[in-house]
C-alpha cells in the first residue's frame, strides 16, 4: 500500500474545527463526504505517516480513512490501483 | 509517602520517525547522520537491523559503512522531530501536568497525583504505551520508580514498547555502575580503581569515602545509587517556563587554528544566544564557554557576572576573557559552545559610578535590537558583523543559509 496524497475542500467553521467536505481525484472529479464518522489522532501504520484520522462516509457503505497530517491529506491505496 | 515517577523513552527516536514515514525501511538497515561535508557525520539514530550489524550511535558514517555497506543514510529532518517530540508531550499532559523534560526523546512525568483518577501506574503506563503507538505510531520505553535515577534506569533496561519497574536499591544492585545516571567513562574507571564495580557497591561505600575519591559528586552517586532524593519534577507550565540556560553550540566547517577563526564563531553564537534570551525576557549572570578539541575531548568554563545583562556583547567578552585565561590553540578546536545560566526576568540595577560607561551599555543594546529586527524582518543574513564576513567558510553555516545552530535548551 502506498500513502497517496490528494486535494480537499474543508469548511472552516467559527469554532475552528475542519471538516472535509469533497476530494478531489485525479480525474478532476469531486467527490462528496456525505459524512465524518469519527476523527481521532492515528498513524497509518500500513502506509506510512501519523496526524488526525477522518473516517468518512463517501457513498452509502463506502467508508475510507482521510489522513490529515501536517497541512496535507492523503488516503491509503494499494500499489497496484495507482 | 513515596511518589510515582516515569521516565519515558522514545525508542530510537530519530530513525523511528524516519520509518514513519518511509515504511519500507523498517527492515534494513537504516540510520540518520549528520551532514558530513559540515563535519556532523556521525551516526545519531539508527533502526533494529543496523542496530544487529552493529552500528552504534556517534560513530562516524564511514566506520558504519565499513561495518555494514549496505546502511541506508538519512539526513535528519529535526522540524519532523521537533513536532513529533511536542505532539508525545502534549500527550503525557493528558496524564499530568508534572513533566520535566530530557532531550528532544525523554521526559519525566510525575503521575503520584493522578494514580487513582486512571486506576494505578500501570493503567497509565500501558495505556501510554498504546497510545503513542497507535495514535502516533512511535513506541517508548518506561521505567517506573519512586525517583527520577532509578526511573531512567528503568526506562535502559525495559524493552522496546514495554516497562520495567524498579522498586529497591535491591532490583538493581547487580547492574554495573555505569549504567547509573551521569556515569561516564572517566568516573566508571576510578571507580573501578577503588573496587566498585556495581551499583550495590556504589550504594555501600559510605558518602565521605566516595567524596574523597570523586569530589562533589561523590555525594551526588551516593545518593543516586541509594535512591535518594531526586524526586522533585516541577510542574511545567507552556506559558510561563523558564529555562536554566540557553546555550548554541557550533560545529565548524574546518578547525579554528587561530584567536581570528574563534572570534568569528564567538560572534555567531553569541548573536544567536543573546536574541533567544531576549525573545524569552530573560537576563543572565554566567556565562559559559565549551570547547571540543580535534580528539573530541570537551573543556568547559564558566564565569559569574557583576550584575545581570542580555547584550550578546557581554557574552562575547566574557567568552573570550574565559578562552584567553585558561585555553590556548596548542590543538585546534573541533567546535565551541557558549551558554548563558543563573537566568531572570528581572534586570538588576544598581548604583551607576561617576566612572562607569552606563551610557555605552544602553547604547550597545540598542544597536542589537536594531540588528535584530532587521533580522527578523529580512533574515538572519541580512545583517552580520563585519568580522563575520571575513571568513566565507566559517561563517557560511548558520547564517547564510539560515540554519538553525545545533541548540539545547535546559527546561
Amino acid at each position: 500500500m502506498i500513502r497517496k496524497y490528494v486535494d480537499v475542500i474543508c469548511l472552516n467553521d467559527k469554532g475552528g474545527n475542519v471538516k472535509p467536505l469533497f476530494l478531489i481525484w485525479e480525474d478532476d472529479k469531486k467527490i462528496p463526504i456525505k459524512k465524518v464518522k469519527e476523527i481521532c489522532p492515528r498513524a497509518s501504520l500500513k502506509v506510512g505517516g501519523s496526524g488526525l484520522r477522518y473516517t468518512c462516509v463517501f457513498e452509502p457503505n463506502r467508508i475510507r480513512h482521510l489522513y490529515y497530517d501536517r497541512g496535507k491529506w492523503y488516503v491509503e491505496m494499494n500499489d497496484h490501483v495507482v | 509517602m513515596k511518589k510515582t515517577i516515569l521516565h519515558c523513552d522514545l525508542n530510537c527516536f530519530f530513525a523511528s520517525v524516519e520509518m514513519l514515514y518511509h515504511p519500507e525501511y523498517r527492515n534494513v538497515p537504516m540510520a540518520v547522520a549528520g551532514d558530513p561535508e559540515k563535519r556532523h557525520g556521525i551516526i545519531l539514530a539508527k533502526n533494529v537491523p543496523a542496530k544487529k550489524k552493529g552500528i552504534r550511535t556517534a560513530e562516524t558514517i564511514n566506520e558504519a559503512l565499513q561495518k555494514c555497506p549496505e546502511l541506508i543514510i538519512l539526513k535528519p529532518d529535526y522540524h519532523s522531530y521537533e513536532y513529533f517530540s511536542e505532539r508525545v508531550r502534549d500527550l503525557y499532559y493528558e496524564y499530568t501536568d508534572r513533566i520535566e523534560p530530557f532531550g528532544v526523546d525523554e521526559c519525566w512525568l510525575d503521575i503520584s497525583g493522578s494514580l487513582s483518577y486512571f486506576g494505578g501506574a500501570e493503567a497509565i503506563v500501558s495505556s501510554l504505551l498504546n497510545r503513542i503507538r497507535e495514535e502516533i505510531g512511535l513506541t517508548l520505553s518506561i521505567g517506573v520508580s519512586f525517583n527520577k535515577v532509578y526511573a531512567k534506569l528503568g526506562s535502559d533496561m525495559a524493552k522496546e514498547d514495554d516497562f520495567c519497574r524498579i522498586d529497591s536499591l535491591d532490583d538493581i544492585r547487580h547492574l554495573s555502575a555505569s549504567k547509573l545516571l551521569f556515569i561516564g567513562s572517566h568516573t566508571c574507571e576510578i571507580l573501578k580503581s577503588h573496587g566498585i564495580y556495581t551499583i550495590g557497591d556504589l550504594a555501600d561505600h559510605p558518602m565521605g569515602y566516595l567524596e574523597n575519591i570523586l569530589g562533589k559528586a561523590g555525594k551526588t552517586l551516593y545518593c543516586y545509587a541509594n535512591g535518594i532524593g531526586s524526586d522533585e519534577i516541577t510542574r511545567y507550565d507552556h506559558e510561563a517556563e523558564m529555562p536554566k540556560s540557553i546555550s548554541c553550540c557550533h560545529t565548524a566547517e574546518r578547525d579554528l587554528c587561530s584567536l581570528d577563526d574563534f572570534k568569528i564563531v564567538l560572534t555567531m553564537l553569541c548573536d544567536e544566544v543573546a536574541t533567544r534570551l531576549r525573545k524569552q525576557g530573560l537576563y543572565y549572570r554566567k556565562v559559559h564557554l565549551l570547547l571540543r578539541t580535534k580528539q573530541l575531548k570537551v573543556r568547559t568554563m564558566q564565569m559569574s557576572l557583576k550584575e545581570n545583562s542580555d547584550l550578546a556583547k557581554d557574552i562575547y567578552d566574557n567568552a573570550l576573557a574565559l578562552f584567553e585565561r585558561n585555553a590556548d590553540f596548542s590543538i585546534p578546536y573541533r567546535s565551541i559552545g557558549v551558554s548563558v545560566s543563573d537566568l531572570s526576568y528581572q534586570k538588576q540595577y544598581r548604583q551607576t559610578s561617576l566612572f562607569e560607561e552606563s551610557a555605552y551599555s544602553i547604547r550597545q543594546k540598542k544597536q542589537e535590537l536594531a540588528m535584530q529586527q532587521i533580522r527578523d524582518r529580512f533574515g538572519k543574513d541580512a545583517i552580520v558583523s563585519l568580522r563575520v564576513m571575513e571568513d566565507q567558510t566559517l561563517s557560511r553555516i548558520g547564517l547564510k543559509n539560515n540554519e538553525p545552530f545545533e541548540e539545547v535548551i535546559h527546561q
